[in-house]
């Protein structure tokens, strides 16, 4: 579907390089994000990421009052200096003021914010900074401003962002296990001689640099959609770091394009739709993931209640034969008839007069049913005191989830006791 | 990496002191640990046992006295010490598989950059079989049980080829079976002539597991022989409780400290 609306775009005569150039920056600024985003979010610090976003901007004014220019080295400096100022100055704050870290950051990062606002209006006129574009960024302006590569006219942002991807993606690459170590066990990882808190003082320093690539495009406030969002939708769909900082990558570079389409079509903000596109994505993660994701565990469900009306049909059949020792057919109730078809088509009943009985194969999985209830019966009967009379639910329930191992283990707990507490023999494993 | 002095001892605890903030949880603890063996750190909950060895390791401040190993820094020996955390002090939902955990315990020893090879993995496989979990190898941590997650983080001390041990609590949470497995392991760690210190809170399985133990209640109580420690007398010192004036100059000293 993207590749249509891509080519469609393309040869639309109002989507001229400039856009493409916007959405190209938007793509390599969202890459940097999502990658220092997925170490943020697995460290529990995505708030730290918000707070940076913000407290980046008057490290990123001061830049400029002393001459920097936008995306150039003194701004970096700038914003990283005042990244590692935020961390310093909220747990300056926390000891100070015995504040929980949460309150302690939020007083240090709105009130740098604050003041990187107040410092926007010292700025000389003619300087590129004002306080909206401070707010939510303008992607639409920026392949404006463009340097001569080879020949041809890059975009400053673009430069910057891809010079920035390539540095972080570097960074990342050569520091990974210790970025990880660090992530998963920090006390383990010091011991071993890692040193953490310089890579703590990475990551943050990195969170600064990714933050202030995207600053002209995305602002204060989307930054952080950017950091976060394609970072958590990527955790529900993987178990494995590198791929979660794969895929952050690709679904940040994938959101960038997308939104920034829509938001052309739509003629629109182009950075506030990606936002858009990238909270979708993570709605999408979370309804799509596997193991966890809402399909899955209505699917998970659907089969459970299945095997269970399965079982109860075998167990019924088993017990109908159990009381009246010649085996006949037995009537289902009409509600459980496609389970019994299925079970007649696996081979596990079948069809005779007046109704339906176990084939040899279904009496085996019969009797490890009825084995499971009544042994669940025999065992709280005789380590829980449950009345006689309320063993047989939560043996209806449990007769569903135990395996043989298991089977294994209750028998063995019950020195060779061969009846439940009613009197009935628990058959032998099947 | 550094050969140890001669006949300095595997772990030297001198006037040890540790502090939260401003307030003293352990105080002036001596204790010579100078040949391989099974070495129990026993003591009642909220105890500072957990926090004597991270003070040990140096993750947490000591405000007075001084640890060595062998006879060194612990900064001089890093390889040479291994750490296993308590269970719940991270996050299993971590994106990460069971080899990737034990692996970390290669990492010292490769330096910063280097990455894992052939020769870690085939190392990591050897050391989960040796704890019993060969056959999870590439599941996620998340996915275990307490008594599995306890046996990666013994896997993972195990590939760091140590020679002295510390291990907080690594029986809680922990079902028996994976119990007496870990167990064997640390005492195969023993026979290679390694010292595994662990810190443990229950007395029955003390007595028999261990050859030497310490007693702490927030100061050490006494320390040697099992059977020459574990005395009805020092227990009752180490678990009666009567130690309220530790507690009370510990509040008096952040008290005054917080306000000159």
């Amino acid at each position: 579907m993207m590749s249509i609306v891509l080519a469609e775009t393309a040869s639309d005569p109002g989507f001229s390089a400039i856009h493409a150039w916007a959405m190209a920056t938007a793509a390599v600024i969202a890459a940097s994000c999502g990658l220092v985003g997925t170490l943020l979010v697995v460290r529990r610090m995505s708030l730290l990421g918000d707070a940076i976003g913000h407290a980046v901007l008057p490290g990123i004014v001061v830049a400029v009052l002393a001459g920097g220019r936008a995306g150039g080295p003194l701004v970096f400096l700038g914003a990283v200096v005042a990244a590692l100022v935020t961390v310093g100055l909220t747990r300056v704050v926390r000891a100070a003021g015995g504040l929980a870290e949460d309150a302690a950051a939020g007083v240090v990062f709105t009130s740098l914010f604050a003041l990187g606002m107040v410092l926007v209006g010292f700025a000389p006129p003619g300087t590129h900074i004002d306080a909206a574009c401070v707010l939510h960024g303008e992607l639409a302006f920026l392949p404006f401003d463009t340097v001569p590569v080879a020949g041809v006219d890059v975009p400053r942002a673009f430069l910057v962002g891809a010079i920035v991807l390539l540095g972080l993606v570097v960074s990342v690459l050569t520091t990974w296990k210790l970025q990880v170590f660090t992530a998963f066990d920090p006390a383990g990882a010091r011991v071993a001689g890692v040193p953490v808190g310089l890579i703590t003082m990475g990551l943050l320093a990195a969170t600064a640099v990714a933050t202030v690539a995207s600053f002209d495009a995305a602002g204060a406030v989307l930054v952080v959609a950017m950091l976060v969002a394609p970072a958590a939708a990527a955790e529900l769909l993987t178990r494995r770091l590198h791929w979660m900082a794969l895929l952050a990558m690709l679904l940040g570079v994938a959101g960038g394009c997308l939104g920034y389409l829509a938001a052309w079509r739509c003629n629109t903000s182009a950075a506030g739709m990606i936002a858009v596109v990238l909270g979708v994505e993570y709605a999408v993660a979370a309804v799509i993931a596997p193991g966890d994701g809402v399909i899955m565990r209505l699917v998970g469900r659907a089969r459970l209640s299945w095997r269970v009306v399965c079982e109860d049909i075998l167990a019924a059949l088993w017990r109908a034969e159990e009381a009246v020792a010649a085996p006949g057919g037995r009537h289902v109730s009409a509600g459980r008839l496609p389970a019994a078809w299925w079970l007649a088509t696996s081979g596990r009943i079948e069809r005779v007069d007046g109704g339906w009985r176990l084939s040899s194969r279904g009496r085996r999985e019969a009797e490890n049913v009825v084995r499971s209830h009544r042994l669940w019966e025999a065992w709280l009967g005789r380590h829980a005191d449950v009345p006689i009379d309320h063993l047989h639910p939560p043996a209806e329930w449990v007769e569903h989830h135990l395996g043989s191992a298991m089977r294994e283990r209750l028998q063995a707990d019950m020195d060779a006791r061969t009846a439940d507490p009613h009197g009935r023999e628990i058959p032998p494993e099947a | 990496m550094t050969e140890p002095r001669a006949g300095a001892p595997c772990v030297e605890l001198h006037d040890v002191t540790v502090a939260y903030g401003r307030r003293p949880v352990v105080w002036n603890v001596d204790l010579t640990i100078d040949s391989a063996c099974l070495f129990g750190i026993i003591g009642p909950n909220g105890a500072g046992k957990s926090t004597l060895v991270k003070a040990a390791l140096g993750l947490v401040p000591l405000v007075g006295g001084e640890v060595t190993f062998f006879g060194r820094p612990l900064s001089q020996v890093r390889s040479r010490v291994g750490y296993v955390p308590q269970r719940e002090s991270v996050d299993w939902d971590f994106p990460v598989n069971v080899t990737d955990v034990v692996l970390m315990g290669t990492y010292g020893r490769l330096g910063w950059f280097r990455r894992p090879g052939d020769r870690e993995r085939r190392l990591a496989r050897e050391c989960l079989d040796r704890v019993g979990l060969a056959d999870v190898a590439t599941r996620q941590i998340g996915k275990l049980s307490g008594g599995q997650q306890q046996r990666v983080f013994l896997a993972r001390a195990l590939a760091q080829q140590a020679d002295v041990y510390f291990l907080d609590e690594p029986m809680a949470g922990v079902d028996v079976r994976s119990q007496e497995r870990i167990f064997r392991v640390l005492d195969e760690l023993k026979a290679e002539g390694r010292l595994v210190v662990v810190v443990h809170h229950d007395l029955r399985t003390a007595a028999e597991w261990f050859d030497r133990v310490a007693l702490v209640d927030r100061r050490l109580v006494a320390s040697g022989s099992t059977a020459e420690t574990l005395t009805p007398d020092n227990l009752r010192q180490t678990y009666a409780g009567h130690i309220d004036v530790l507690d009370d100059v510990g509040r008096a000293i952040a008290a005054r400290e917080r306000t000159p």
